[in-house]
C-alpha cells in the first residue's frame, strides 16, 4: 500500500487514518537537487526542493500538504502541474486560531475527508480515527532542544550523536502535540471534526501563525540544558524567532543552517562538536596520561596551512611551524609535525600528548584527541592575551567569530555560511585576478583615494566587478580597499550577531593582511589585538589541551 | 547621480548616531525631489505620468511630515478604510524602494541582517526593518497588515510593531476563493473598523466609505480602458511610471488624486502616436536602479514596458454598495492569491490587453511565490503565444545584481523578439 505523506504538524493524520491511509512525516535529506531544479527555481528553501525532489524520484505517490508558506504553496501548484501523484491535496490551514477559524478549519477537514475518500473508495472509521490518537512522547530531564525550521533525519541523527546529552526535536512538524487529549466519547462526526479543528489549532504555534506568543514555553523547559536553532537557507520564518530570542535565553544557544542537503554536514559537524565542548568541559580533558618528558603538540590541520605547536611543561612555545596543507591532511600534519620536531630538536617519543584541531582533525592518525578548532582558538587567544573576550578568526574556508569568557571558555561563536564570501579564499581569488601575491595585497589597501564599494556580496560577481574597475584604471589600492570592506563588513556582521565585546583578537593567516586588519577596526570601531603568533593561536590551543591531558 | 550617492551616503552615516537628523535630512531630499517634480518634471513622460511622481512623493513624505496620523501598511492593505481613518499609508515597500533610490539601502539591510534575520528575506522588508531599527523610520499611529500574497509580512509587521510598541491588526486571507471566505474576511474588516475608531477616535462612515469604493472602481475600470487603449499606441515609459502606478492603484486607491490621475491618463493615451517599438508586460516589482534595465527599456523606442503586474491585481466587478463585501472580494479574488495559476492567467490576460510582444517574470530575490512559480509561468505565457523571459534579480538591493548577466539576458531577449539590437 502507497504511504500517504505529510510535511506539517496541522496535517490531520487522524483523520486521514480514519479514512484508510497510512501516514508518515515526509523528512529525509537527499544528496542533491537534480529533478527538483528542472521544474523549479534554485532559490526555493532546500526543503521545499527536498519535496520535489522525493515526488519527481517517483518515491511519493499521496502527498497531503499544508499552505504553511509561499514555498509550499508553489510546491503544490509545480506538483500538480507535474501530474505525478496519485492523491495531492493542499489544506487551506488559516493563520489564526479564533472561533471563526475552528469553523472555517472544519469545513477544511471535511473538504479533505470527501477528496480522500473518493480517491480511496472508503468511508470514515470512527474506531479508527479514535484508535490513531497516540500522547506523544517528551524527553524528561535534563536534554538540549532542537528548535527553528524543521531539521532532516539524517541531520537530527547527526545533532544527537554529537549531544552530551538527549536531544528533543521542536522543529516545525515535530513537536506536533495532537494526542494528548483523546476524542470525546459521545461526538458524532461533525462534533468530532469540531473537536478535532481544536486540537489541531491549539498546538504550539509555527512562526506562520499570527499569534505565536504560545511558543515562548519552548525556551523555559526546566530541563533544557541547550538550545540548537536550526534555520533553512531560502526560508526565513524563523530567522525572526531566532533574532527575538538570541538576546535574552537562560541557556547556551547554538544557531546552524542547513539547505536540506547531507553535503554541507561536515562543517555543521564542527560548530555541534565545539557547541558540545562548550556544554560539557569533561569532553576536552580526554583520558589521562603519563608525565614522560613533558612536551605536548598541538596540530591544527586548515584547509590551506597546517600549524604545529609544541609547547614544554612550563607552557613555553618550543618551536611553532606553519606549511601549506597540500592534498592531504593526514599527511601535511605528519610533515609539519615531523618539521616541528625537528626545529625543537626532539624525537617523536618526547611527546607526551599531541591534540589536532582544525578541518582535518579527524583525518589525523597521530592525535590522542581532537578539539575543534572553535574551543581550540579561544584557548590560544585566552593564553596569548587574557584580556581578549571576542575572536575573529578569518580562516581559508571559514571564518568565525568567538565569544569567550573569563577562563578562556567558549561562550557563543558564529562561523559564515557555505559560502566563500568574506574569507581568505575570496580575497586570494582577487589576489590572483589582480595578478598580485598576498603580501602585496595586504599593504595596497592601506593607501586609497577613492572609496570604492564592491556590491556584490557573491564571489563570482565580486570577480566580475573587479574585472570592470580594473578596466576602468581604478587604481589597484582603491580596488584592493573595496574589497577588504567587502570582508570587513561581513565579518563585521558576524561580530554583531554574537554580541562581541572588547578586547578583540584576530587570529588566522589573514590576520597578517594590514589593509584589511585597519578596515575592520574602522567597522566596528575598535583596535584589534594582533599577536605574532596569531597563525598559530589554533595550533597553540591544542597544545595547552594537550598539556591538560597529562597534569589533570 | 553623485549628489544622490553623497546623499544616501549622509543619511547612511547619520543614521547611527543621529537618526533624527537621519530622518530629518531623509524629508529634506524627498522635498526637494518632490518640488522638482512639480516646477521640472521629466517632460519625456506624458503630463499624466509626471503627475502620478508627484503623488507617490506626496504619499511617501506624509508618513515622514506626519507619522502620528500615519498607519504602516503592507501594499495589499485595503485602502479606503485608512483613508476613511484619516490615516496616511506608511507603506513598507514603497520606503523601501524611495530609501533604496536614495541610495542609502545598504546600511539598512546591513543592520537587518546584523540582527540575525536571514539574508534571503525579502530585501524590501529587510530594508524597511533595518531602517526602523536604526530608528531613521519614525513611530507610526498603528500598523495593519494582511498574509496576502506574502509570507514576509507575517514577520516583517509582528516585529515592527514590537518595535515601535504600537497597536496592530492583521487580516488573514484564506486561499481559496469562496463566499465563505468573502464572509470571513468581511466581518474581520469590520473588526478592523473597530479598531481603528479605537485608536483614532474616528467612526468609519460607511457611506463615506461606499463613496471612496465607488471610486475604486471607476478608477480600476478606466485603468483597465487605459492598458486596453494603449495595446496601439507608443507611451514613453521610464522604469519607475510602472511601478507607481501598481503603488497608487493600492496603497491610494478610492483617493481623488488617481482617480484625476487615470482620467488624465486615459485622454492623452488616446491621443498618444502609432505603435512603436516592442511592448513589455512586467510581472513583479521592477529594479529600477539597474543600468542594465534601463539601457534595455527605459524611454526607448524600441521597447518600452506597458505595464506592470502590481496595477492590476484584482479586477473592478465587486459592489461598493457593500463596502465590506466589496474590500473583502478584492483580497478573496486577488490575482496573486491562491493557486499561482490565477496569478498566471491574470498576467496572460493583462498583458495580452497592453497588446504586449513579450513579458518579463521578475524573480526578486527572496520572493518565494514568485520563484516558485517562474518555470510554470514561463510555460503557460509561452502557451498562450507570450514569449516570457525569467529574470532573476533584485527590485531593491543593489548587492544582488549581476549587472552584465541581466544586460545579456535582457537584451538578448528584445533581440529574439526582433527588436534588431540595441544599437541606437
Amino acid at each position: 500500500m502507497n504511504k500517504t505523506y505529510y510535511v506539517c504538524k496541522y496535517t490531520p493524520i487522524e483523520l486521514l487514518a480514519a479514512l484508510g491511509a497510512q501516514c508518515e512525516n515526509l523528512n529525509e535529506m537527499p544528496q542533491g537537487f537534480d529533478l527538483a531544479d528542472q521544474i523549479a527555481h534554485p532559490n526555493l528553501c532546500g526543503f521545499g526542493k527536498s519535496l520535489l525532489e522525493a515526488v519527481m524520484s517517483g518515491k511519493v505517490k499521496e502527498l497531503v500538504l499544508v499552505n504553511c508558506c509561499d514555498t509550499i504553496r508553489s510546491v503544490y501548484d509545480v506538483l500538480e502541474e507535474s501530474g505525478k501523484l496519485d492523491f495531492l491535496y493542499l489544506v487551506d490551514m488559516l493563520h489564526s486560531e479564533g472561533e471563526c477559524s475552528r469553523e472555517r478549519t472544519v469545513i477544511q477537514l471535511k473538504g479533505l475527508a470527501r477528496a480522500y475518500s473518493a480517491y480511496k473508495g472508503t468511508a470514515f472509521d470512527e474506531a479508527a480515527f479514535r484508535a490513531s490518537f497516540h500522547k506523544p512522547e517528551r524527553v524528561c530531564g535534563p536534554h538540549i532542544s532542537v528548535l527553528g525550521a524543521r531539521m532532516g533525519r539524517e541531520l537530527y541523527e547527526m545533532v544527537q550523536d554529537a549531544m552530551p546529552y538527549p536531544v528533543e526535536n521542536e522543529t516545525c512538524v515535530h513537536n506536533r502535540s495532537v494526542g494528548e487529549m483523546l476524542p470525546p466519547e459521545d461526538a458524532d462526526f461533525d462534533g468530532l471534526m469540531e473537536w478535532y479543528a481544536g486540537e489541531l489549532l491549539g498546538q504550539i504555534p509555527c512562526m506562520r501563525m499570527m499569534d505565536n506568543t504560545g511558543r515562548k514555553r519552548l525556551f523555559h523547559d526546566p530541563g533544557l540544558k541547550g538550545i540548537i536553532y536550526h534555520t533553512v537557507k531560502f526560508c526565513d520564518f524563523y530567522s525572526f524567532e531566532y533574532a527575538q530570542v538570541k538576546q535574552n535565553l537562560a541557556v547556551p544557544l547554538l544557531k546552524i543552517e542547513s539547505d536540506y542537503t547531507l553535503q554541507s554536514s561536515g562543517q555543521l559537524l564542527t560548530r555541534l562538536e565545539a557547541f558540545a565542548e562548550s556544554l560539557d568541559a569533561s569532553r576536552c580533558e580526554g583520558k589521562e596520561k603519563k608525565m614522560g618528558k613533558g612536551y605536548f603538540a598541538g596540530i591544527d590541520s586548515g584547509s590551506t596551512s597546517t600549524d604545529v605547536v609544541i609547547l614544554d611543561r612550563e607552557g613555553k612555545m618550543m618551536t611553532g611551524i606553519i606549511l601549506p596543507t597540500g592534498a592531504g591532511a593526514a599527511i601535511g600534519a605528519e610533515r609539519a609535525l615531523e618539521q616541528a620536531l625537528e626545529a625543537a630538536h626532539l624525537q617523536r617519543e618526547d611527546i607526551d600528548a599531541i591534540v589536532t584541531t582544525g578541518y582535518g582533525r579527524t583525518a589525523i592518525t597521530e592525535g590522542d584527541k581532537s578539539i575543534t578548532e572553535i574551543t581550540c582558538h579561544a584557548r590560544g587567544a585566552h593564553f596569548l592575551d587574557p584580556t581578549v573576550r571576542t575572536v575573529i578568526d578569518i580562516g581559508g574556508q571559514d571564518s568565525k567569530v568567538i565569544r569567550l569568557d573569563e577562563e578562556g571558555s567558549v561562550v557563543n561563536f558564529v562561523m559564515n555560511d557555505k559560502c566563500a564570501a568574506g574569507t581568505g579564499r575570496f580575497l586570494e581569488m582577487m589576489a590572483r585576478t589582480m595578478e598580485m601575491s598576498l603580501d602585496e595585497m595586504s599593504k595596497a589597501g592601506l593607501h586609497y583615494q577613492e572609496d570604492i564599494t564592491i556590491s556584490s556580496m557573491c564571489t563570482v560577481f565580486a570577480e566580475s566587478e573587479v574585472v570592470s574597475l580594473i578596466a576602468q584604471n581604478k587604481p589597484t589600492d582603491d580596488i584592493v580597499h573595496g574589497l577588504n570592506k567587502a570582508v570587513a563588513s561581513k565579518t563585521a556582521a558576524l561580530a554583531k550577531r554574537v554580541g562581541g565585546e572588547e578586547r578583540y583578537m584576530m587570529t588566522g593567516g589573514v590576520s597578517k593582511n594590514q589593509g584589511l586588519v585597519k578596515t575592520l577596526e574602522e567597522k566596528l570601531g575598535t583596535k584589534l589585538v594582533v599577536s605574532d603568533r596569531a597563525q598559530l593561536c589554533g595550533a597553540l590551543g591544542a597544545a595547552l589541551f594537550a598539556k591538560d591531558m597529562v597534569e589533570a | 547621480m553623485q549628489v544622490v550617492q553623497t546623499f544616501g551616503h549622509v543619511v547612511s552615516q547619520w543614521s547611527g548616531p543621529h537618526p533624527d537628523r537621519a530622518r530629518g535630512l531623509l524629508k529634506l531630499g524627498w522635498e526637494a525631489q518632490n518640488l522638482k517634480n512639480k516646477t521640472m518634471p521629466d517632460k519625456r513622460l506624458l503630463p499624466a505620468d509626471q503627475y502620478l511622481a508627484t503623488i507617490m512623493m506626496d504619499a511617501m513624505l506624509k508618513p515622514l511630515q506626519k507619522p502620528e496620523s500615519s498607519a504602516i501598511v503592507s501594499v495589499f492593505t485595503p485602502s479606503e478604510i485608512l483613508q476613511e481613518a484619516g490615516l496616511n499609508p506608511y507603506n513598507v515597500e514603497g520606503f523601501s524602494c524611495y530609501l533604496s533610490g536614495s541610495q542609502a539601502e545598504r546600511t539598512f539591510l546591513q543592520q537587518a541582517e546584523n540582527t540575525g534575520i536571514s539574508e534571503t528575506l525579502c530585501s524590501y522588508h529587510k530594508t524597511f526593518l533595518g531602517a526602523a531599527d536604526k530608528k531613521v523610520l519614525p513611530r507610526p499611529k498603528c500598523i495593519v497588515y494582511t498574509n496576502l500574497t506574502c509570507d514576509a509580512n507575517l514577520l516583517t509587521f509582528r516585529r515592527l510593531a514590537e518595535m515601535y510598541k504600537v497597536p496592530y491588526f492583521s487580516i488573514d486571507i484564506p486561499m481559496q476563493q469562496n463566499e465563505d471566505n468573502i464572509a470571513y474576511v468581511a466581518d474581520q474588516l469590520r473588526k478592523l473598523a473597530d479598531f481603528l475608531k479605537q485608536v483614532t477616535g474616528r467612526e468609519i462612515d460607511t457611506e463615506a466609505l461606499k463613496l471612496r469604493l465607488r471610486r475604486s472602481r471607476r478608477t480600476l475600470e478606466k485603468f483597465q480602458d487605459c492598458q486596453r487603449a494603449r495595446a496601439d499606441k507608443y507611451v514613453p515609459s521610464d522604469l519607475v511610471t510602472p511601478l507607481y502606478s501598481g503603488m497608487v492603484n493600492n496603497i491610494l486607491l478610492g483617493s481623488e488624486q488617481v482617480e484625476r490621475y487615470v482620467d488624465q491618463l486615459y485622454e492623452e493615451i488616446q491621443k498618444a502616436p502609432k505603435a512603436r517599438g516592442k511592448h513589455i508586460y512586467w510581472m513583479h516589482t521592477i529594479p529600477f536602479w539597474s543600468e542594465a534595465v534601463r539601457h534595455a527599456l527605459s524611454f526607448r523606442e524600441e521597447a518600452q514596458i506597458v505595464g506592470c503586474e502590481l496595477s492590476q491585481t484584482c479586477e473592478p466587478d465587486f459592489d461598493p454598495e457593500k463596502p465590506f463585501e466589496a474590500m473583502a472580494y478584492r483580497m478573496v479574488y486577488h490575482s496573486l492569491n491562491g493557486s499561482a495559476l490565477r496569478r498566471i492567467e491574470a498576467g496572460i490576460r493583462h498583458a495580452k490587453e497592453a497588446g504586449a510582444d513579450g513579458v518579463v517574470w521578475f524573480n526578486h530575490w527572496g520572493c518565494k511565490h514568485t520563484l516558485g512559480a517562474a518555470q510554470l509561468a514561463k510555460k503557460k505565457f509561452e502557451e498562450q503565444g507570450l514569449p516570457l523571459l525569467v529574470l532573476d534579480g533584485d527590485g531593491c538591493d543593489r548587492s544582488h545584481g549581476g549587472e552584465g548577466q541581466t544586460s545579456t539576458r535582457l537584451e538578448a531577449f528584445l533581440e529574439m523578439l526582433g527588436e534588431g539590437g540595441s544599437k541606437q
